[in-house]
């Protein structure tokens, strides 16, 4: 069942289109992570949910109520602040119960309800001090608490771990899924860090530049990304990519020509609009580039290594591999990323031979799309 | 409450709330002084009826040698003035030092600032008194006779802006002193590393930190400048013979002793003209500077 | 910190710098402190010319007295007070409402209003003075205590509401966008976030906006008459023309005047200062 629904929002600042005809369908239960580089609409987007921003044209429904024109406080909705928006002036308690004394509730209930909420996040000993004798963790969960009291239909985040350091952001990230799992309601996340889009999310929605790029599970986005830039955006290390020309279109097979490397061959499920001599672009992720001759590689070259990081449990290699240049690479120079799932003794300098299969290579149009799809294309083999 | 009501509060609200302050300051406040222009054309009493004058109020303005005496005194005020943002600095530099009694010390410095004007135009008055006053008693030292500062009418202006100068640099000290303490430590220690100290320091590191304080500081002198008619009218009533009058003054005794209220308005119309270019420069640093620290 | 700290390790320097301030601070008050020489002073001996040596006998207390008794003084006190409390108040009420509304909503003109609010505040008040006599004086409220409350609250509201409206201002966005998410109406908001807020910022206020309305004079004798109503600071000045050889009673209320804006700024210094140059620094 559709419990939130946008359609068709346009959302303008003055002159600047904010928001390019939005739609998007969230069921009852999900757990939907918003995602994208900083300024690409997130935050307005859920503003415009909460109704924090009036939008310039289209529909925002809640739980089946066209709530398009309704103030904040009457849709339902519950948000949490990148900054925890607490206020100063008063206890833990009345933070959390301030939504109720608004809304005229006795104060018996107001107090069960917050006792209630602090039970869950487990600050029911901090319930008299003031925002500021906390710790950010702390704080964190006074601002989630204070959504819970409320009972709302629908939990907005707006990045609300960034402002923690990394060990307790990764601490409230496996209580915010408890706390989803426990809570069973609706939550609608904003994110830049894609860790978390894809450790929490039940559906993750990619944002740029105010348009839906694609949605859906972490790990179908992961593998099969419509576009350039929905895979250069997920993944870290990024995924190379490099410039490939269109040699031949044969049989479902794309045979792309790259500077300093071989022919390769990459199968095409998508062929509309390909020209023989289409400028494309052939991505790879560091993880599926393999060191060493690997049976039926269907890319490989030589490079030599230029940087090593040794992270324990992996190993990430920056390598050079000459003519063959990588585009926007992390250090800015034509390096290729290599991630090894093993502690490597690799060395700068080194000299290596570098190879992908097929069912790994990633083939975009000049338009950015996406022309194959190698995981499916892979099992379909 | 109603749903019209709820539907129109995100509007009515804030109009209802800024209604009060605004209509009253707007009407006692900015209509008034747009109407002084108004009533710069005519004749008028203050009690009888208007009649029209046209320019003629100011024919006779600009023919009068008492306008341009006021005029020069103004001027007077405003340069002596300048004066007030420097010394402030130096003051606030001087008690800017965390030792045991600064504290106390530096609060008794700020009080002239709190004075009534009456309070120090007639502690001053004392000051220059010739026979028994303060200056009387330095001259005496020295065994000279201490000129009668307030009768002279080549110095009364210079004498009556001097005091009023003590409580303007306690306010610009004040004003100094926050910005000191908002100085950046990092930038101040990233200075030392480099070498700078005593005025070096002071003029490359400090002063451009102080420079919106400085902005502010030097507007509030500016104003306070212009805002001279409390002294004089303590400490001279304008005398000796209109020396030591400034525009504000003589508009005021144009209107009140002589019942030329048409007239006064007319020197009125004569400030608040230099008041606006003062404003209108005021309003456009206050906009750079913010968009500069954002 | 500049200047450089005082080295902590050699208090004698430390001491001679304390000493060197105090001196420059004996000069700087030299003034007053005559005023208070003369205040304790007997008549006989200002009589016989004696200003400058120390008083022989030490008549503070009894020049105050005459003060009270034989001049109007502390009747003009209670019509300073009667003027300068409620004036305050409003001030603080009206400003609130005002720099709340522009430094939280952005509708047209937000600009415009803000910029008559500043520069009218900065206004020297001969220019207005001639259609606000004449429009108290038409509506029959000459020479009362209205006609200065009047006066007083609608131009401290000028300075007053660039005042709250920057401090409003600077509060971060996203504790609005919660209130708001939270049902909070604009008058709940206002009254359950800004306030309780706000009232550092209303203390500084409050007691710069008394010491203005206190000391005010041009209006005083602009728009009153009669000893019933006349503040402090024109009864003082028409204490000086009655008693112009009795100058130990006027040092002593020139004192008098002084009492309740220094009180009130050593009771309460860190939010006057506060008041001051954050009203000033952040306009
Ligand atoms: N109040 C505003 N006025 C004008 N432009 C705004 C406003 N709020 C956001 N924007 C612009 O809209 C774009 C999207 O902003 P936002 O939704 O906050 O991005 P993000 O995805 O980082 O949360 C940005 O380019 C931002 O500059
Ligand atoms: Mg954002």
């Amino acid at each position: 069942m559709s419990h939130v629904r946008l359609i068709d929002i346009d959302k303008y600042y003055g002159s600047y289109h904010a928001l390019k005809s939005v739609n998007l369908t969230v069921d009852k239960g999900e757990f939907i992570v918003m995602v994208g580089p900083s300024g690409c609409g997130k935050s307005t987007t859920l503003k415009s949910i909460a109704g924090l921003e009036a939008i310039s044209s289209g529909e925002i429904w809640i739980n089946g109520r066209n709530v398009t024109r309704e103030e904040p406080g009457d849709r339902g909705i519950a948000m949490v602040f990148q900054s925890y928006a607490l206020y100063p002036h008063m206890t833990v308690a009345e933070n959390m119960g301030f939504g109720l004394k608004m809304a005229k509730r006795p104060q018996a209930e107001i107090d069960v309800a917050v006792k209630r909420a602090a039970e869950i996040l487990r600050i029911t000993d901090q319930l008299d001090k003031r925002p500021k004798e906390l710790s950010g963790g702390q704080r964190q969960r006074v601002a989630i608490g204070r959504a819970i009291t409320r009972s709302p239909e629908v939990f907005l985040f707006d990045e609300p771990l960034s402002n923690l350091d990394a060990a307790l952001r990764t601490q409230m990230r496996v209580e915010l899924t408890t706390l989803h799992q426990q809570l069973g309601s609706t939550m609608i996340y904003v994110t830049h860090d894609q860790v978390e889009a894809m450790t929490m999310a039940s559906r993750i929605v990619v944002f740029n530049k105010g348009v839906i790029e694609q949605q859906g599970a972490p790990l179908e986005l992961y593998h099969n990304p419509v576009n350039q830039f929905v895979a250069g955006f997920l993944g870290a290390p990024r995924i190379n990519f490099v410039a490939a020309t269109l040699v031949n279109l044969r049989d479902g097979v794309a045979e792309v020509a790259l500077e300093g490397a071989s022919t390769v061959h990459v199968p095409v499920a998508d062929t509309a609009g390909l020209t023989n001599g289409a400028k494309l672009t052939l991505g790879v992720r560091p993880e599926a580039l393999k060191i060493g001759d690997v049976p039926d590689a269907a890319l490989s070259f030589d490079a030599q290594v230029r940087l090593v990081e040794q992270l324990g449990r992996e190993t990430v290699l920056y390598v050079d591999a000459g003519p063959l240049a990588a585009i926007g690479s992390e250090s800015g120079t034509h390096n290729f990323t290599v991630q090894l799932g093993t502690a490597a003794p690799y060395a700068a300098g080194q000299s290596i031979k570098v190879s992908a299969r097929a069912a790994d290579l990633y083939l975009f149009a000049p338009d950015g799309k996406a022309v194959n799809r190698p995981k499916l294309i892979a099992a379909s083999l | 409450m109603s749903e019209l009501w709820k539907r129109h509060r995100n509007w009515l609200a804030p109009l209802l709330f800024i209604a009060p302050g605004a209509l009253l300051f707007g009407t006692i406040i900015i209509a008034s002084s747009f109407e002084s222009v108004w009533i710069s054309f005519f004749d008028w009493d203050g009690v009888g009826p208007k009649t029209w004058a046209g320019l003629a109020n100011y024919r006779e303005l600009f023919a009068d040698p008492q306008f341009y005496v006021s005029l020069k005194n103004n001027v007077i005020w405003l340069v002596m003035f300048m004066a007030a943002p420097p010394l402030g600095l130096a003051l606030a530099l001087l008690v800017n030092q965390q030792v045991a009694g600064m504290r106390f010390l530096k609060s008794l410095f700020f009080i002239p600032l709190v004075l009534a004007t009456v309070t120090v135009g007639v502690v001053f008055g004392w000051v220059y008194d010739p026979n028994y006053g303060l200056l009387a008693l330095i001259f005496n030292l020295f065994g000279a006779t201490a000129p009668a500062l307030l009768a002279d009418e080549h110095a009364v202006t210079f004498a009556v802006v001097v005091a009023a100068l003590w409580p303007q640099i306690a306010f610009c000290m004040v004003l100094f002193l926050a910005g000191l303490n908002n100085l950046s430590p990092d930038i101040i220690g990233a200075g030392r590393v480099d070498g700078a100290r005593g005025w070096n320091m002071l003029w490359h590191v400090v002063l451009p930190q102080l420079r919106q304080v400085g902005f502010i500081a030097l507007a509030v002198t500016v104003v306070g400048a212009l805002r001279s008619f409390d002294m004089i009218a303590v400490m001279t009533s304008g005398g000796p013979f209109g020396s030591s009058e400034v525009l504000a003054y003589q508009m005021y005794e144009q209107s009140i002793f002589s019942y030329r209220f048409g007239y006064g308005a007319a020197i009125a119309t004569v400030l608040f003209a230099i008041m606006i270019v003062f404003i209108t420069w005021y309003l456009r640093m206050m906009v750079r500077l913010e968009k500069e620290t954002r | 910190m500049f200047p450089r700290p005082l080295p902590e390790e050699k208090p004698l320097q430390r001491g001679l710098y304390v000493g060197f301030v105090a001196l420059i601070l004996i000069l700087w008050l030299l003034p007053l402190f005559a005023v208070m020489l003369t205040a304790s002073k007997t008549a006989d001996e200002i009589m016989a010319g004696q200003y400058w040596t120390w008083p022989k006998h030490f008549n503070l207390i009894e020049n105050f007295q005459a003060v009270f008794a034989q001049t109007n003084m502390w009747g003009y006190f209670i019509n300073s007070l009667i003027i300068t409390l409620p004036s305050v108040l409003l001030v603080l009420v009206f400003s609130t409402l005002t720099g709340y509304v522009l430094a939280r909503y952005n509708f047209k003109g937000n600009a415009l209003v803000f910029a008559l609010f500043v520069g009218g505040n900065f206004l020297p008040a001969q220019i207005m003075m001639i259609p606000v006599r004449d429009l108290m004086v038409s509506v029959g409220l000459y020479d009362t205590y209205l006609a200065l409350i009047i006066f007083h609250v609608a131009f401290q509201t000028g300075f007053a509401t660039l005042f709250m409206r920057n401090f409003i201002a600077a509060l971060p966005d996203e504790l609005f966008q919660a209130a708001r998410a939270e049902g909070a109406s604009p008058w709940q908001t206002l009254r359950h976030v800004v306030i309780p807020l706000m009232r550092p910022a209303l203390a500084a206020l409050a007691i710069l906006t008394f010491t203005f309305v206190w000391n005010d004079y041009f209006w005083a004798i602009v728009l009153t008459q009669s000893d019933a109503v006349k503040p402090v600071t024109a009864g003082l000045n028409n204490l000086r023309g009655e008693w112009t050889s009795a100058w130990n009673i006027v040092a002593a209320a020139t004192l008098f005047v002084a009492v309740p804006p220094v009180t009130m700024f050593f009771l309460m210094q860190k939010h006057f200062i506060a008041g001051l140059t954050m009203g000033a620094v952040k306009g």
